[in-house]
């Protein structure tokens, strides 16, 4: 306590200053937006055809984009933490480039490889008579596309800070390396898990500009809530706020949730 | 202490520097530069008119600020800083005009109307809006874009009802355009200008005359302009015979 005190004291307080000004910054727009809400009419405009579409297709889309960041999220965090392979620094770049790539770029990137005439999407088109533009298999490709470099990302980071003499105990006294994998490792890295899904599923919530530009922007098949959003600003713009108070606070509840995880100081 | 007034200093600038841009120079001359809000169906046609009238007006610059027209009129409404509004339809400038944001009047400079583009070689032989009963996807503007409303009309005149859960919506017509050439959607109903400027990569189908909508466009000096003479000036550039004829070379329709 009196550390922190007396480090506080030699923060010049010019810092102080700009340090509120940006925290001003990024939170101002926040402000602005709660402001706008028209409490009064937010429900009435939430229970719309349109709003209830989209936050139902928002919901099924992340959840299922979330399962699947799990899914082949996990092994590639393992591979990337514990296997010594040439390039691995270069796999590794790939995997976490759609977090800052563009989502519209994915998403031109996506068509190209699973469009209708795409790299891999031909066959699966002229084979097994898959589309999946304009579908919402095509939403939650595109939201699992930017968000499994979060849950990756996370879990590297879970598997490569935890202490793996556990690992060798249960090891050395006759476990099987599957074995060891369940019983050991998973459960000691569950916290990192849980902060990869939740990250990863608000990034899938949020997301917008892969989906538009690959699954594209069909009502109740995926007009997710951002898109939703970026189209009735142009018409009913209350309803417009009214769903981006509905994502700002989900965001929040999941920040909440982190807090022990990534937010706790000290 | 020093520390603070370089801080100080340097936020000062900032502010400085984003107001900068229209102070001083009085408002009869016509350099220094203006910003034009326009819709963007325009956006090739404006782009090479706005550098011929730089040329043509040495020490006059202009910035564009393309978008949809309903986007670019709400921006406005909110005190965005713009000296010229171009839009696709009449509805929005009047909105305008009724909150008392024009200086003087709209005039109608450009026409346009509207075709049904589809992937090149037109492979599912869409030949007017009731074919498109039997195709795939159909990306069209939202429905509140002037484009998104002009479809709308096309289709009722036609008798046509296409199944919501069939339509992709653009944002605006060169969104809607790029979900059939860099997307799936089978066709399109988008400005003939647009489709001009997307050449070989779609079809274009023309739809006849009775069925077809003309989009008009109107253009006005915003009261919130700093530069008022720049901003008349360039309106009457684009009237004059030099701007029609750019804008014709795009696919444009004269206004009369």
């Amino acid at each position: 306590m009196s550390s922190r005190k007396r480090s506080a004291r030699r923060l010049p307080w010019a810092w102080m200053l700009v340090a509120l000004i940006g925290f001003l910054f990024l939170v101002l727009p926040l402000v602005g937006l709660v402001l706008q809400v028209p409490w009064s009419s937010l429900g009435t405009d939430l229970s719309t055809p349109e709003a209830t579409s989209a936050l139902r297709l928002s919901l099924v889309c992340s959840l299922w984009a979330t399962a699947l960041a799990v899914l082949f999220g996990v092994p590639i965090a393992w591979v990337l933490a514990r296997v010594e392979f040439p390039g691995r620094s270069i796999a590794r770049a790939l995997v976490l480039l759609p977090m800052v790539l563009p989502p519209v770029v994915g998403g031109v990137g996506l068509f190209y490889a699973l469009g209708r005439d795409g790299l891999v999407g031909r066959y699966l088109h002229d084979w097994f008579d898959i589309q999946l533009t304009f579908s919402t298999t095509g939403a939650v490709v595109a939201e699992t596309f930017v968000a499994l470099p979060f849950l990756v990302i996370t879990v590297e980071a879970a598997l490569r800070s935890m202490d793996r003499r556990y690992e060798d105990a249960a090891a050395t006294l006759g476990a099987k390396p599957f074995t060891v994998a369940r019983r050991v490792t998973l459960p000691l890295i569950l916290p990192g898990l849980i902060a990869g899904a939740a990250l990863a599923w608000a990034r899938a919530l949020g997301e917008f500009g892969a989906t538009i530009t690959f699954a594209g922007n069909v009502q109740g098949r995926t007009q997710t809530t951002p898109l939703a959003v970026y189209l009735l600003l142009e018409s009913r713009p209350e309803l417009a706020i009214g769903l981006s108070v509905v994502l700002l606070a989900v965001c929040i509840a999941v920040l909440a949730l982190l807090r022990d995880r990534w937010f706790a100081v000290g | 202490m020093i520390q603070v007034v370089f801080m100080l200093g340097l936020v000062g600038a900032l502010v400085m520097t984003s107001c900068g841009s229209n102070s001083s120079q009085p408002s009869s001359t016509v350099t220094g530069t203006i910003t034009v809000s326009a819709a963007s169906s325009l956006t090739e046609a404006f782009a090479k008119i706005g550098r011929n009238f730089e040329t043509a007006n040495p020490g006059a610059s202009v910035t564009f600020n393309f978008g949809p027209s309903s986007t670019l009129k709400t921006q406005i409404v909110q005190g965005a800083p713009a000296d010229v509004f171009a839009s696709a339809d009449v509805e929005n400038m009047h909105e305008l005009h009724i909150a008392g944001l024009l200086h003087g009047r709209s005039t109608v400079f450009a026409k346009n109307r509207l075709v049904l583009v589809t992937k090149p070689g037109n492979p599912q032989q869409v030949e007017t809006l009731n074919d498109l009963a039997n195709v795939g996807t159909i990306s069209l503007c939202g429905r509140d874009v002037p484009c998104g409303r002009y479809a709308a009309q096309a289709f009722r005149a036609a008798g046509v009802a296409i199944a919501e859960t069939r339509i992709t919506r653009g944002a605006d017509a060169k969104a809607t355009l790029a979900a059939v050439t860099t997307g799936d959607a089978d066709a399109a109903i988008v400005y003939a200008t647009d489709a001009e400027a997307a050449g070989s990569s779609v079809a274009t189908v023309r739809l006849p005359d009775a069925r077809n909508v003309t989009a008009v466009y109107p253009i006005a000096a915003l009261q919130g302009s700093a530069r008022p003479a720049l901003a008349l000036r360039f309106i009457r550039y684009v009237e004059s015979p030099q701007g029609e004829a750019t804008l014709r070379s795009f696919g444009f329709l004269p206004p009369r």
